[in-house]
C-alpha cells in the first residue's frame, strides 16, 4: 500500500481539526441561543468527511450527510456563510432561510445540497453522476449517508440504477451503530457492505475512525469512477461521541459506552501518529489548532454582523 | 395558405412526441427517460421513434423505480441537463411523492435559489379502465407544492406548445396528460409552436355562463356548449391549461362578463382543484355572481376498473349541460 504523503496527512489533520473546532463553536453558539435551528454534532466522525472529500476535485459533486458540517468544510465552503446559515441571517448560503439541518449548496464547488427527508440524496447522486457521464466529463459524485438512511427504499432504486449504468458514484455509508436510537443490529439484516455484491459493484468495509483508511479507500473508489469503471460502496464503521441531536438523552446507550469511545478519537489518534513518525511536533500541531480557531472566530464575527432577512425573503428564489 | 397559418393534423400523443423531438433537436441537454420509453416507445406511443433518432444516450429505459426516475431527474437538472421524465401513470405519484413534492418543487428554494431545476415530469392521468390506482387525476395534490408548475393540456395544439414551453422553462413542470386524449386528433400550427405557461385559453367565447374546465373536460364542455347554444344559452369555455401559474385575469374577466360559473374536472369533487378555483372566485369576484358556483366532478369514490361502472361516475358533456341548466 502506498504511503500517504506527510503533507497530505497534515492537510487531513487540519481538515479534521477545523471540523472539531467548528463543532465546538457551533455548540457554544447553540448554548448562547444564537442558533435558530437543530444541530447534529459530528464529533467523533471527522475522519469520514475529511478522508472522503479530500480525494475530490473542485468540480466533483458532493451529496453530504446531516451529521456535522465537515463535508462542506472539506469541500471549501465559506465558514462565515455556514455560520450565517446557523444563525439564519443574510450571511448564510441560503440568504437567511437558515440551514441547521443543512441545506447548504454551492454549484461552483459541486456542493449539491441536502434533503431533510434522508434518503433523497441517493436519487440526486445518481442523477448528477448520469449528468456527468452524459456531458462527457470525468466528474465524480461522492454521496455520504448513515446506516439508518441506508434502509430507505431510495437506496435500492438509486444504487441499482447507478450500478446498472456504471455511473461515477462513490457511496460512503457512515455506520455509527445507531439509527437515531435504534441499534443497527436490530434494524438491519446483514452487513451494509455486502449489499454491494447484490448490485455487482465492489464494496469495502473500513475503519471509519482512521482517516488514512477512509482516504485510501475513497481514492481508489474515485479512481475507478473517473475511469468509467462504475460505482463503489464503502462502509465506514464509526462512532458518534454525542447524541443524535443536541438534547438527545441517549437512553439507548450507557455513559460508560460513550466514554470508552473517546479513546477512538480520530483526531488525537492521528496527532499521536504524526508526532511519533516525526511528521510534526506537538508544538506545531498546537499552533495549527490556534490558527484554525482564529479562522473560525473571524468567520463567526463576520457572520454575526450580517442582518436578519426581512419578510420579503420568504418570496424570493422560489421561481425563476 | 401562408407558412404562418399552416397547420398539421396530429394526435395528442404525436403532438407530445413532436414537441420532444423538436426540443431534443434544438438542445442537446434535453433527454427523455422513464419506463418503456425507448425501445417500446412509451406505452402511449408518446416517445415512439425518439430512440431511433437520438440514440440510447438521450432516450433511456429506466428500471421500474419511480423514486429514482424523479430523484435522479432532479440531480441531472441541477447539474446542467434538462430532463423529461415519464411516470408511466400519474397513479405512481405516491412512489415518488417525496421527490415530486419536496425535491422537484423545493430543491431550488430551500437551497437559497442557487440552482435552477429545469425539468418536466410527464404524468399520464385520467380514467381509462385501469383501476383505482391508475385512473387518478391527482393534479390538485400539487396545489400546495409551491415551486413546481402544474401544466395540463386539453388538445394536441396545446399539448405540443405547452410541452415545448415547459422544456424551455427554467422552473420544474409537472405535465399532466389525460390518457383518454392520446388518440384525439387536432390541428396543430406548423413551425415553432409555443404556448406560454400560465396563460388560459378561451376555447369558446360566450356571454351567459363561464365553464372553467381543463384536460378531458374541455372537450366535454365544448360539446355541452354546442348543445346549449341550441337552447339559447351562450357558454364561454375557459381552459386555464394548468393550475400554476394560474391565469386569474382571464378567469375573473370571464366571470365578470357572464356572472355564472361552472367548474368541470375529472378528479373527485372533494380535494379537487375546483374547490380552490371556486374559493378564489368567491374572494375576488363574488359581486359579479348571479348564481352559486357549481362544480362538475367525479363522485368521492375510488374509480372502479369496470368501464361499465365508470360511465356512471366520470363527468361528461351531459354533466356540464345539466349543471349549466341548474344555474339561476
Amino acid at each position: 500500500m502506498t504511503a500517504i504523503a506527510p503533507a497530505t496527512l497534515l492537510e487531513l489533520y487540519e481538515s479534521m481539526v477545523t471540523m472539531k473546532l467548528w463543532d465546538q463553536t457551533a455548540l457554544r453558539l447553540l448554548q448562547e441561543g444564537r442558533v435558530l435551528a437543530g444541530y447534529h454534532s459530528g464529533r467523533g466522525q471527522e475522519a469520514i468527511p475529511a478522508g472522503g472529500v479530500a480525494p475530490l476535485r473542485r468540480d466533483d459533486y458532493l451529496m453530504y450527510a446531516h451529521r456535522g458540517f465537515g463535508y462542506t468544510i472539506a469541500k471549501g465552503m465559506s465558514l462565515a456563510a455556514m455560520f450565517g446559515d446557523l444563525m439564519a441571517n443574510t450571511a448564510g448560503t441560503t440568504g437567511g432561510l437558515g440551514a441547521g439541518i443543512p441545506h447548504f449548496a454551492d454549484p461552483e464547488l459541486g456542493i449539491l445540497g441536502q434533503g431533510g427527508t434522508l434518503g433523497s440524496c441517493f436519487g440526486i447522486a445518481t442523477g448528477a453522476a448520469f449528468s456527468a457521464k452524459y456531458r462527457g466529463t470525468d466528474q465524480v459524485v461522492v454521496c455520504f449517508f448513515g446506516d439508518g438512511t441506508a434502509n430507505r427504499g431510495a437506496f435500492h432504486e438509486s444504487v441499482n440504477a447507478a450500478a446498472a449504468w456504471k455511473l461515477p458514484v462513490v457511496w460512503i455509508c457512515e455506520n455509527n451503530g445507531y439509527a437515531v436510537s435504534v441499534p443497527v443490529a436490530e434494524s438491519t439484516a446483514g452487513r451494509i457492505v455486502d449489499r454491494a455484491a447484490g448490485y455487482g459493484m465492489p464494496g469495502v468495509r473500513i475503519n471509519g475512525m482512521d482517516v488514512t483508511e477512509v482516504y485510501r479507500a475513497t481514492c481508489e473508489a474515485v479512481r475507478r469512477a473517473r475511469a468509467g469503471e462504475g460505482p463503489t460502496l464503502i462502509e465506514a464503521i464509526c462512532h458518534r461521541f454525542r447524541g443524535h441531536y443536541e438534547g438527545d438523552p441517549q437512553v439507548y446507550r450507557t455513559e460508560e459506552e460513550t466514554e470508552r469511545l473517546l479513546a477512538l478519537d480520530p483526531i488525537t489518534n492521528l496527532a499521536d501518529r504524526l508526532v511519533a513518525d516525526g511528521i510534526a511536533s506537538e508544538e506545531r500541531l498546537g499552533e495549527l489548532e490556534v490558527r484554525v480557531q482564529d479562522r473560525i472566530d473571524r468567520a463567526v464575527q463576520e457572520a454575526s454582523s450580517a442582518p436578519m432577512p426581512g419578510p420579503e425573503r420568504l418570496y424570493e428564489g422560489l421561481y425563476v | 395558405m401562408s407558412q404562418a397559418t399552416a397547420t398539421r393534423t396530429l394526435t395528442f400523443s404525436q403532438a407530445i412526441r413532436e414537441a420532444l423531438r423538436e426540443e431534443m433537436e434544438r438542445d442537446d441537454r434535453v433527454f427523455v427517460w422513464g419506463e418503456d420509453v425507448a425501445v417500446y416507445g412509451g406505452i402511449y406511443g408518446a416517445t415512439a421513434g425518439l430512440l431511433e433518432q437520438f440514440g440510447p444516450r438521450r432516450v433511456i429505459d429506466t428500471p421500474i423505480s419511480e423514486t429514482m426516475i424523479v430523484g435522479a431527474a432532479v440531480g441531472a437538472a441541477i447539474t446542467g441537463l434538462r430532463p423529461v421524465a415519464e411516470l408511466q401513470s400519474s397513479g405512481y405519484f405516491g412512489i415518488a411523492m417525496d421527490e415530486l413534492y419536496h425535491k422537484v418543487a423545493r430543491w431550488r428554494y430551500m437551497h437559497g435559489g442557487v440552482f435552477t431545476v429545469p425539468l418536466v415530469i410527464r404524468l399520464p392521468e385520467g380514467a381509462k379502465g385501469a383501476g383505482p390506482e391508475h385512473d387518478v387525476s391527482p393534479e390538485a395534490l400539487f396545489l400546495s407544492a409551491s415551486g413546481a408548475y402544474v401544466v395540463i393540456p386539453s388538445d394536441p395544439a396545446d399539448a405540443l406548445g405547452l410541452m415545448k414551453s415547459s422544456i424551455r422553462d427554467d422552473n420544474p413542470v409537472l405535465f399532466f396528460e389525460h390518457a383518454g386524449l392520446y388518440a384525439h386528433r387536432g390541428e396543430v400550427p406548423a413551425g415553432d409552436h409555443l404556448v406560454p405557461l400560465g396563460e388560459a385559453a378561451v376555447k369558446r367565447e360566450g356571454t351567459d355562463v363561464t365553464v372553467i374546465a381543463w384536460s378531458r373536460m374541455v372537450g366535454e364542455s365544448l360539446r355541452a356548449a354546442a348543445q346549449l347554444e341550441a337552447e339559447g344559452i351562450d357558454v364561454e369555455v375557459v381552459d386555464p391549461r394548468g393550475l400554476r401559474p394560474l391565469d386569474l385575469d382571464t378567469i375573473l374577466e370571464s366571470v365578470a362578463k357572464t356572472g355564472r360559473v361552472v367548474i368541470a374536472h375529472e378528479a373527485p369533487k372533494t380535494g379537487g382543484a375546483g374547490g380552490e378555483v371556486a374559493a378564489i372566485i368567491a374572494e375576488e369576484a363574488l359581486e359579479y355572481l348571479e348564481s352559486p358556483i357549481i362544480r362538475v366532478a367525479s363522485a368521492d369514490v375510488p374509480i372502479p376498473q369496470s368501464r361499465y361502472l365508470q360511465q356512471f361516475l366520470i363527468p361528461t358533456a351531459a354533466s356540464v349541460t345539466e349543471a349549466v341548466r341548474r344555474l339561476d
